[in-house]
């Protein structure tokens, strides 16, 4: 089978959304080669600090890379800073780990969600080679892109507490990866917040 | 151990204690002894296995009252989450050691997907003192380390690294000023079966017989421990308020004895 883009081989999608005082952040949870669905259980949002996640949607093997060598470098620098890494520095580091390889890169074009010190919402997006978006709203990422920021274009609006976000974050990602063949297969959404995180496993169209 | 007599050697030590490089006849280093020298005169760190984690002590001296007290200690630090290291000696020299003791673990992890074994951690770190004590004519440094950690192989651990790169595990050890006099008081009071909590009294014991200054306070002291916590190795290092607490309750128990 022919894949215009090797960002396609697996497949994937990821999307953050920013709410009231609270962030979202979710993902599909296919594995596929090709064609082929190998697991149903692959989540590209992770945990790496206590209020940040990042997702890693693209060449599989490249989001379990960076994800180990982003967890390499929060550990030094919560060890040597005495604090945790806040989401917009988690961004920055990205952006230098991936041009780094400018004329080699890993194929992932990560999320950060996550709040910072004072509880407020941080979203960013990048492309393979470190380019960042820094928005306000939603940043999205993975091969139902298109979809996804029509969908999140119509039923976005500013605000939106925590139950609202997460309706809002779900409807967006299951419409648009019902529409990508490469993307599906079950979602999780988190939604981060100041007194927690809620996680949920949705089920979408098998 | 490097025992000697500094007045017997005084004449002889002058040819060959310009190099790390080469031996004296008598097959010693020197700068690895000169090395252990400037420790002994260092403020003191002790350290001890418990049933249910280990315990790490360190006198510190607040030298002028002018200085700013960091939020970060200058004789613990956390290497990973499950290990933690006690310094005596230079600080500035066991920085650029904790560092690499650091980056060892990480790139462990990132390797290995696992947490490093102790053991494999101290052999890091003394294989780079090492280096210096053979190649390149530079110093050694000028550190001893506590290590204190948990690993799903062997449990709980305490080892010591010295200057030369030699390393050993310990049940209690104790390094840096008076550390023979801790030493002994510990091989006489330890016992195999004492938990965290007795071990942090028979630290605060060590600590004042041992210690130089006349009084304890939170204000000279330090401890530390790690224990499992939810079954996750958790680096703890007490609270002002844990300190003068500890010293209460362990105060009131030698008078009673």
């Amino acid at each position: 089978l022919a894949y215009m883009s090797i960002l396609e081989y697996n497949g994937g999608a990821v999307l953050a959304m920013v709410g009231k005082n609270c962030v979202a952040i979710a993902s599909d949870t296919r594995f596929g080669i090709q064609h082929q669905t190998v697991s149903t259980d692959f989540s590209k949002v992770f945990r790496i600090t206590d209020k940040t996640f990042v997702g890693f949607p693209g060449l599989a093997s490249d989001t379990q890379t960076m994800l180990n060598k982003l967890k390499f470098r929060i550990k030094l620098y919560s060890l040597d800073e005495d604090r945790e890494m806040e989401p917009k520095i988690v961004s920055n580091l990205l952006q230098t780990l991936l041009y780094e390889k400018r004329f080699g890169p890993f194929f992932v074009e990560p999320v950060v969600a996550g709040l910072d010190k004072n509880n407020k919402p941080f979203i960013s997006a990048m492309d393979l080679i470190g380019a960042p978006l820094l928005a306000e709203d939603f940043v999205l990422s993975g091969t139902a892109s298109e979809a996804m920021y029509g969908m999140c274009e119509t039923l976005y609006r500013p605000d939106l507490e925590p139950e609202d976000l997460f309706e809002v974050v779900s409807q967006c990602l299951l419409s648009s990866v019902n529409r990508d063949a490469l993307s599906g297969w079950g979602a999780v959404v988190h939604v981060i917040t100041a007194d927690g995180i809620t996680s949920r496993v949705l089920k979408g169209r098998q | 151990f490097f025992f000697f007599t500094y007045p017997f050697l005084f004449i002889m030590a002058r040819r060959y204690d310009s190099r790390t490089t080469i031996f004296s006849p008598e097959g010693r280093l020197y700068q690895v002894e000169y090395a252990m020298e400037a420790i002994s005169k260092a403020w003191a760190a002790i350290g001890i296995l418990a049933t249910d984690g280990v315990v790490l002590a360190a006198e510190k001296r607040v030298s002028s009252k002018l200085l700013e007290p960091g939020l970060k200690s200058e004789k613990m630090y956390k290497i990973d989450d499950h290990i933690a290291c006690g310094v005596a000696g230079i600080t500035a020299d066991a920085n650029i050691l904790i560092n690499y003791a650091r980056l060892c673990a990480q790139r462990y992890t990132y390797q290995y997907q696992e947490p490093q074994p102790i053991e494999q951690l101290v052999q890091g770190v003394c294989d780079l003192k090492q280096g210096y004590t053979q190649y390149g004519g530079l110093r050694p440094f000028g550190v001893s380390f506590l290590y204190a950690g948990w690993d799903k192989h062997f449990g709980f651990q305490l080892y010591h690294s010295d200057p030369s790169g030699n390393y050993a595990g310990w049940k209690g050890t104790a390094i840096g000023g008076n550390n023979t006099s801790a030493q002994s008081i510990l091989k006489q009071e330890y016992k195999d079966n004492l938990d965290t909590k007795q071990v942090l009294a028979l630290a605060v014991k060590v600590l004042r017989k041992t210690m130089d200054s006349t009084s304890l306070t939170a204000e000279n002291l330090e401890f530390a421990t790690l224990t499992l916590v939810d079954g996750k190795p958790s680096f703890h290092s007490l609270t002002a308020d844990e300190i003068t607490n500890l010293l209460q309750e362990n105060t009131e128990e030698e008078s009673n004895n």
